[in-house]
């Protein structure tokens, strides 16, 4: 829906207390194809596009991965968990079949 | 993949068709022949609003809470529609924040009071249809087409300045007739299933429509532009109304036409007093 | 009469295309006028097209995935919507409370939907710094199907939770 592939929001609570779980929201844009779908005027098939995955840093370290398939949704939205007990930026990286990359940081500022 | 799409077509209508004899046919005032569009069918709602406000909550809360828990993903044009309005585009070398402050913040609750009657249309102003006007005798660009990315990320953005504050659609003076207009089309039987949009929406809200919970009118004007997830993109009332009466087997008109507009005014003044929530995320 | 006709005239062109009348009366109306060489691709890619659209079983993929080993239907906690009007975007959120200490965590979460063409929709992969146990996407759904959360844990032990989702095409909702 949104214009262009990879544009990313990343999406944080307001305040974030020391050793609090917090959710992030993710939404990033990107046409998630098949590779099953036909084009409908020149009834080809439309190649396979999609995140195949996602990892996410925490600082230095690598706090969660995610393989994703086809199955996943245009657009992809995901809500995954974080332990905010330090102050240090969060890094969500995708990466695609066709070699993309796409990547956005945070900064987690724990009171 | 054509076949099954034509299997599918004729199922639907058989259902549908099932629903119109099963469902309406039980000696209900609904069933009375099509009465001519000057008059207006007299139906009542089959159950409270606080008794289809807990049907609500029992089949779609869960996939309500969990929306609003999530992102929107029609936040991303927002953003773009933000940098449209600063855009300076058309002859006279003028962006919207050339007359309305940068970003457009004075037209902070500009959109409570659309729709509205407007003496140069002669005719009911919708909040698209005035940005439209608005690029077109202002700054000399070329109107957005309806329901294009930016037409949308327009009206979003700007809708969105007034979040928060209640509608409050006038229909005094020389609007009367065309909220009339409105309310007539609201009630007037059409398509091949002989629906109203009053049928469904006043008298069996809070019935299923095969697997869908019918929603009651209050509420159906606040969050347009909005997003749902049956279209997976972002789109306006009028794209709504149209998809009803392709449902209904219905002629459709054009975007903004007279006929919607009328609609649009009767369906924003029956919900005047909800606060404007733009964009929406709907089902 | 024109049936006759009909058919007396069929019987000559399917003279003159060469085919014995001895093998046609063995056919049905509608066999016989299929050229028989061409029969067997046609088949042929029906059964291929047919094989495509079954895609793959779930009970081999849950097999070759997690073994032999036992899925506990506990402790998972599966948000997903009772219908969905688009089957290309339907939200699934789940969650449980199962501790997310050091030595014993929740490794990874599946999730699966039957009789998608590939059943598997993603697996993730948490670390004790996620500090709770929970995923939440969007994902595609061919038709009706159930649909499969399934958590592993660090030492091995499997929790699942399943729902149908009922993916409705046309709909009323506009």
């Amino acid at each position: 829906m949104p214009r262009g592939i990879g544009k990313i929001k990343i999406r944080l609570p307001r305040t974030v207390h020391k050793g609090q779980v917090i959710a992030i929201k993710t939404l990033i844009t990107h046409p998630m194809e098949t590779g099953n779908r036909k084009n409908k005027k020149t009834k080809k098939k439309i190649p396979a596009f999609y995140i195949n995955d996602v990892n996410a840093y925490y600082g230095d370290k690598l706090i969660m991965h995610s393989d994703w398939t086809t199955a996943v949704s245009a657009n992809p939205f995901m809500t995954f968990y974080l332990k905010a007990d330090k102050e240090a930026p969060l890094k969500v990286v995708w990466k695609d079949i066709k070699g993309g990359v796409y990547q956005k940081t945070v900064q987690i500022t724990p009171r | 993949m054509y076949r099954l799409v034509t299997f599918l077509k004729m199922f639907v209508l058989t259902a549908a068709v099932g629903l119109v004899f099963g469902t309406f046919g039980s000696g209900t005032p609904a069933q009375a022949a099509t009465k001519s569009s000057a008059t207006i069918e007299q139906l009542t709602p089959s159950m409270s609003y606080a008794e289809y406000k807990k049907r609500y909550e029992k089949y779609y809360g869960d996939a309500t809470a969990q929306m609003a828990e999530e992102g929107n993903p029609a936040d991303f044009l927002l953003d773009d529609g933000k940098d449209l309005a600063n855009k300076v585009v058309g002859s006279k070398g003028k962006s919207c924040a050339s007359c309305h402050g940068k970003d457009a913040v004075k037209l902070k609750g500009a959109a409570t009071t659309f729709p509205r009657y407007d003496a140069a249309l002669k005719g009911i102003m919708t909040f698209p249809l005035q940005i439209n006007t608005c690029r077109e005798r202002q700054m000399g660009a070329k109107p957005l087409k309806y329901e294009s990315y930016d037409q949308l990320a327009l009206t979003m953005y700007i809708k969105s300045l007034s979040n928060g504050m209640p509608i409050r659609v006038s229909i005094d003076g020389l609007a009367q007739p065309f909220y009339k207009k409105g309310e007539a089309t609201y009630y007037r039987r059409q398509g091949q299933l002989n629906f109203s949009c009053a049928i469904c929406h006043v008298q069996y809200a809070g019935y299923k429509a095969r697997a869908n919970l019918i929603s009651n009118n209050k509420h159906h004007a606040d969050h347009w532009p909005g997003y749902r997830l049956k279209w997976n993109k972002t789109g306006s009332l009028q794209r709504r109304f149209r998809g009803c009466l392709k449902n209904m087997r219905a002629k459709r008109k054009p975007y903004e036409s007279a006929e919607y507009r009328d609609l649009e005014l009767y369906l924003t003044y029956i919900n005047n007093g909800d606060l404007i929530q733009v964009p929406g995320m709907r089902m | 009469m024109k049936g006759n006709d009909f058919s007396h005239s069929r019987r000559e062109f399917l003279k003159k295309t060469g085919l014995a009348s001895a093998a046609i009366l063995s056919f049905s109306a509608l066999s016989s006028i299929i050229p028989v060489g061409g029969s067997s691709g046609w088949l042929g890619a029906r059964d291929a097209e047919a094989a495509a659209e079954k895609g793959e079983d779930i009970k081999e993929v849950l097999k070759s995935t997690f073994g032999s080993r036992r899925i506990k239907m506990a402790k998972v906690n599966m948000k997903v919507p009772i219908i969905a009007e688009n089957g290309a975007v339907v939200p699934i959120s789940i969650s449980s409370d199962l501790p997310m200490d050091k030595g014993n965590y929740v490794k990874k979460i599946y999730i699966f939907v039957d009789h998608n063409p590939h059943p598997l929709v993603a697996s993730t992969d948490l670390t004790p710094a996620s500090g709770k146990a929970a995923f939440s996407l969007r994902m595609k759904m061919r038709k009706t199907s159930p649909v499969r959360a399934i958590l592993e844990t660090s030492n091995g032990t499997l929790y699942g939770s399943t729902k149908t989702v009922k993916v409705t095409i046309g709909g009323c909702g506009g």
